[in-house]
C-alpha cells in the first residue's frame, strides 16, 4: 500500500504545511473579511431598517396620540359650545318670556285703570244723563220747578 | 486489469532535496496546491460582486462561512470564533482535497496517512498552543482530570495521552480510509468496463452513481473532520 510509505513523509508534511498555511494566509487576509464585512454590512442594515422601522412605529403612535387628543378637544369643545349655546337660549327663551310677561302685566293694568276710568266716566255720566233724562221727563210732563230738580240731584247724589 | 493501488502511488514531480531531506514536489504535492488555489480562486470569484442581498454566487463563501461558525459557537461556545480562520480554512482545504481527487487521473492527497496525519499534527499542535496560551500550566491538568486522586495519577496519566494523541489518530484514519476505499471502488469498477465489453454499460452506470455517492462522502468527511477538529479544540479550551 502506498499510503503506508514512510518514506514520502518529509515531503508530504513539508509541503502540506507550505499549502495550509498559504491557505490559512490567503483565507484570512482576503476571502473571510470580504464574507464577514458583507455579513456585518447586513447585520448592519437590517438593524438600521429595524430601528428606523421602531422609529416610525412610535412616531406614528404619537400622531394617533396627538390625533385622539385633538379629537377628544374637539369634541369636548363642541360639547361645551353646544352646552353653552342651549343656555344662552334658555336664557333667552326666559328673558323674553319675562319680558313679555312684565309688557303684559302691564297692558292688562293699563288696561284695567283705563277700563276703571271709563267706568268712573261713565258712572259720572250716569247721574248726568239719569237727572237730565228725570228733568226732561218732568219737563215733558210740566213739571218743571226748581225744586224737583233739587230733589232729583239729591236723590242722586244719596 | 491494472492495480487499483497504483492510484495512489506518489511519484516526485520536481526532485528537490534540502539537508539530506527529500521535500521533491510530489503530484501529492501539486494536488495540495491545487486545493489551495482553486478553492481560493472560486470562492474569490464568487465574492468578485458582493452586494447586501446576496447574489446565488454570493451565497455560497456566506453560507460556508455561516455553517463553520455555527459549527464554532455550538462546539467551542463564542469564544471559538477566534479560530474561525483555521477550522475555515481546514474544512476547505480537505473538501477541496477530496472533490479534487474525484476527478479521472487525479490524485487524491486525502487518501494518504502522511498527508492528512501532517494536517492533523498541525491541529493537535495548533490546539497544544491555544490551550497552553488559555490555561499556562494548568494546561497539564488535561493528562489528570479534576476530582481524580493523586494515587491514581500513574494509571491515569498515561491513559488521558493515549486518549489525547489518538484523538488526532482516529481523525487522520478515519478520513483516509474513507478515500482510499471510495477510490479503490471506482479503480476496480472502472476495471470492469472494458473487460466485460458491450456489457460494461452496466458497470459505468454502476460508478457513475458511485461517484455521486463518493461526492456525498467527500463532503462529509470534510464535515466530519471539521467537527471532530471543532470537539477537540473546544476539549483544549475548556475543563472536562
Amino acid at each position: 500500500m502506498p499510503q503506508l510509505d514512510f518514506s514520502i513523509f518529509p515531503s508530504q508534511f513539508f509541503w502540506l504545511c507550505v499549502c495550509f498555511f498559504s491557505m490559512l494566509f490567503i483565507m484570512s487576509k482576503i476571502i473571510i473579511p470580504r464574507i464577514a464585512e458583507m455579513i456585518e454590512l447586513r447585520r448592519e442594515k437590517i438593524d438600521g431598517n429595524l430601528e428606523k422601522a421602531a422609529e416610525i412605529k412610535t412616531k406614528a403612535e404619537e400622531a394617533l396620540e396627538k390625533y385622539r387628543n385633538a379629537l377628544q378637544d374637539a369634541t369636548n369643545r363642541a360639547n361645551q359650545e353646544i352646552l353653552k349655546t342651549q343656555q344662552d337660549l334658555q336664557a333667552m327663551i326666559e328673558r323674553k318670556q319675562s319680558d313679555l310677561a312684565a309688557k303684559l302685566s302691564s297692558e292688562i293694568t293699563e288696561s284695567e285703570k283705563k277700563i276703571l276710568n271709563s267706568k268712573e266716566k261713565i258712572l259720572a255720566q250716569v247721574d248726568d244723563i239719569s237727572s237730565e233724562i228725570a228733568l226732561s221727563v218732568l219737563d215733558k210732563l210740566n213739571l218743571s220747578d226748581p225744586n224737583f230738580e233739587k230733589a232729583v240731584k239729591s236723590s242722586l247724589k244719596e | 486489469m491494472s492495480n487499483p493501488m497504483e492510484q495512489f502511488v506518489v511519484k516526485p514531480l520536481i526532485p528537490l532535496e534540502v539537508g539530506g531531506v527529500d521535500i521533491s514536489f510530489t503530484n501529492s504535492a501539486l494536488f495540495m496546491v491545487l486545493a489551495v488555489t482553486v478553492s481560493s480562486l472560486l470562492l474569490g470569484l464568487c465574492l468578485r460582486k458582493r452586494s447586501i442581498v446576496p447574489t446565488v454566487a454570493q451565497s455560497v463563501p456566506e453560507g460556508i462561512y455561516e455553517f463553520i461558525s455555527g459549527l464554532l459557537r455550538e462546539n467551542v461556545g463564542p469564544e471559538g470564533l477566534k479560530y474561525f480562520p483555521f477550522i475555515f480554512t481546514m474544512f476547505l482545504f480537505v473538501a477541496f482535497g477530496n472533490l479534487l481527487g474525484l476527478f479521472p487521473y487525479a490524485f487524491t492527497f486525502t487518501s494518504h496517512l502522511t498527508a492528512v496525519g501532517s494536517l492533523s499534527v498541525i491541529a493537535l499542535l495548533f490546539n497544544i498552543a491555544i490551550g497552553i496560551k488559555k490555561k499556562k500550566i494548568g494546561w497539564l491538568r488535561t493528562f489528570l482530570p479534576k476530582g481524580i486522586p493523586f494515587a491514581l495519577a500513574p494509571l491515569i496519566v498515561p491513559i488521558e495521552m493515549i486518549s489525547f494523541l489518538s484523538k488526532p489518530f482516529s481523525l487522520t484514519v478515519r478520513l483516509v480510509a474513507n478515500m482510499t476505499v471510495g477510490h479503490i471502488m471506482l479503480k476496480i469498477i472502472a476495471g470492469f468496463v472494458v473487460a466485460l465489453g458491450v456489457a460494461g454499460v452496466v458497470p459505468v452506470l454502476f460508478n457513475s452513481c458511485i461517484v455521486c455517492f463518493e461526492i456525498f462522502i467527500a463532503l462529509l468527511q470534510a464535515f466530519i473532520y471539521t467537527v471532530l477538529s471543532c470537539i477537540y479544540l473546544g476539549d483544549a479550551l475548556h475543563e472536562h
